[in-house]
């Protein structure tokens, strides 16, 4: 039958439609703007109305979500950043869009390089946001983050310097708690022995 | 959605007199009306247009800030969402569409290549940011962003249309904003000045080529 296609097509949109309002009386104010909602609502298995209202609703990102890379620091005991980056320029020789530029930090009195990034810039507008740069970094200083709301209005804010890159190493703990106890268990040996 | 508040800054209404009185400026309503209908163009170059469409779908749902109405003219469209890789070949096509675009009208660079050119900032076939042509209002990092990233573009361009008034836009004053022409610069071939396909002298005098004959051996 010509249209049968149609109309099956409209009957998935009303049932839809239906369902939104009978999961409404069921859930109540449970079904929106509650983590629990939000979650119930990105299953496969949900019924009626599945959009996530953004702005008020935070999108269920998942550990392995990437965007624009960060730096990892440390408070040393002066509340001064240290950076675990060590300037070698790694991330910089394999970012297929060539969007980081590092200069390294000299010795002020002997004029030897010093194995800290003078500047750090990573143009987002470039960022092809495919991670090699947090894959590559042997000292796990660069990693992928989870934040997307970028947007701006002029163009030269989006060249990200080493402040507005640097991001504590709790917040990677906090973003991917998985990889960060993964890594950090890697790195103990290697610290003993550094220490001990 | 938190409730707009009307009223002119400022100003304060006695509490007899809230949700009867409201006392507001002319920009308000004409940027409140505005910011809440911005219809974007229905134009996709790349892979972020996918992202585009996506947004517009049940999941994120761009009808909830009065954008569903995505107009295949730009005659009808306030904003325009440049969404992908921007070619040489597709420039002036960009600046035409933009240039048919009646005034208020605004452009979302979306992704990196829109932007800045993104992976193919040294190509020899992509123009390094669609902000060398027309002036952009909004640039949404990401390769491509998110439809949530998207969303975030459009509520950054509606808070810039809120800050605008009626005193000062460009499209009320005499003086009209200049309309870009797209520049043809160094790394951009103008067709009309260079001969790409020279003619060729017709060559006389020389010889039939004897071709192989079909049964194998030269004739």
């Amino acid at each position: 039958m010509i249209g049968f296609g149609i109309l099956k097509g409209l009957a998935v949109t009303l049932k839809r439609f239906f369902q939104t309002y009978l999961v409404s009386n069921k859930l109540g104010r449970k079904h929106y703007f509650t983590p629990e909602g939000i979650e119930s609502r990105y299953q496969a298995s949900t019924e009626g109305i599945f959009t996530i209202q953004y702005p008020e609703e935070p999108p269920v990102i998942p550990e392995e979500f990437r965007y624009i890379p960060f730096l990892l620091y440390e408070l040393n005991s002066e509340g001064v950043r240290e950076y675990r980056c060590t300037a070698c320029g790694i991330c910089a020789k394999v970012c297929p869009p060539q969007c980081i530029w590092i200069t390294r930090q000299t010795d002020p009195t002997t004029g030897r390089p010093v194995p800290h990034p003078a500047e750090f810039t990573i143009d987002i507008d470039i960022c092809m946001n495919c991670g090699f740069c947090a894959e590559y970094c042997p000292f796990d200083a660069i990693k992928m983050d989870h934040d997307f709301e970028l947007a701006s209005t002029t163009r030269v804010n989006n060249r990200y310097s080493l402040e507005q890159l640097g991001k504590p190493v709790d917040y990677y703990a906090k973003i991917r708690p998985g990889n960060y106890l993964r890594e950090e268990s890697a790195r103990a040996p290697k610290k003993q022995a550094e220490a001990g | 959605m938190d409730n707009v508040n009307p009223n002119k800054d400022g100003m304060v209404i006695p509490p007899e007199l809230q949700h009867q009185v409201t006392v507001t400026t002319l920009d308000k309503i004409y940027n409140w009306s505005r910011s809440k209908s911005m219809w974007p163009m229905m134009f996709g170059l790349a892979c972020c247009a996918i992202e585009m469409i996506c947004t517009a779908a049940s999941r994120f749902d761009i009808a909830r800030f009065g954008m569903e109405v995505m107009r295949p003219s730009p005659r009808q469209s306030d904003v325009m969402i440049v969404s992908g890789t921007v070619t040489k070949k597709i420039v002036p096509y960009i600046v035409r569409l933009y240039n048919q675009m009646a005034e208020p009208r605004y452009v979302l660079a979306m992704g990196s290549c829109a932007s800045g050119g993104g992976p193919f900032k040294e190509g020899y076939n992509v123009v390094p940011g669609i902000d060398k042509y027309i002036p952009v209002d909004v640039y949404v990092a990401g390769c491509p962003p998110t439809p949530e990233a998207l969303l975030n573009g459009l509520m950054t361009l509606q808070k810039k249309v809120e800050s605008e008034s009626i005193a000062t836009s460009p499209w009320y004053s005499k003086k009209s904003e200049p309309i870009p022409v797209p520049l043809l610069g160094p790394d951009l071939v103008d067709l009309k000045k260079i001969d790409l396909f020279p003619v060729q002298p017709p060559v006389e005098n020389v010889p039939d080529v004897q071709l192989p004959s079909a049964d194998g051996g030269a004739a």
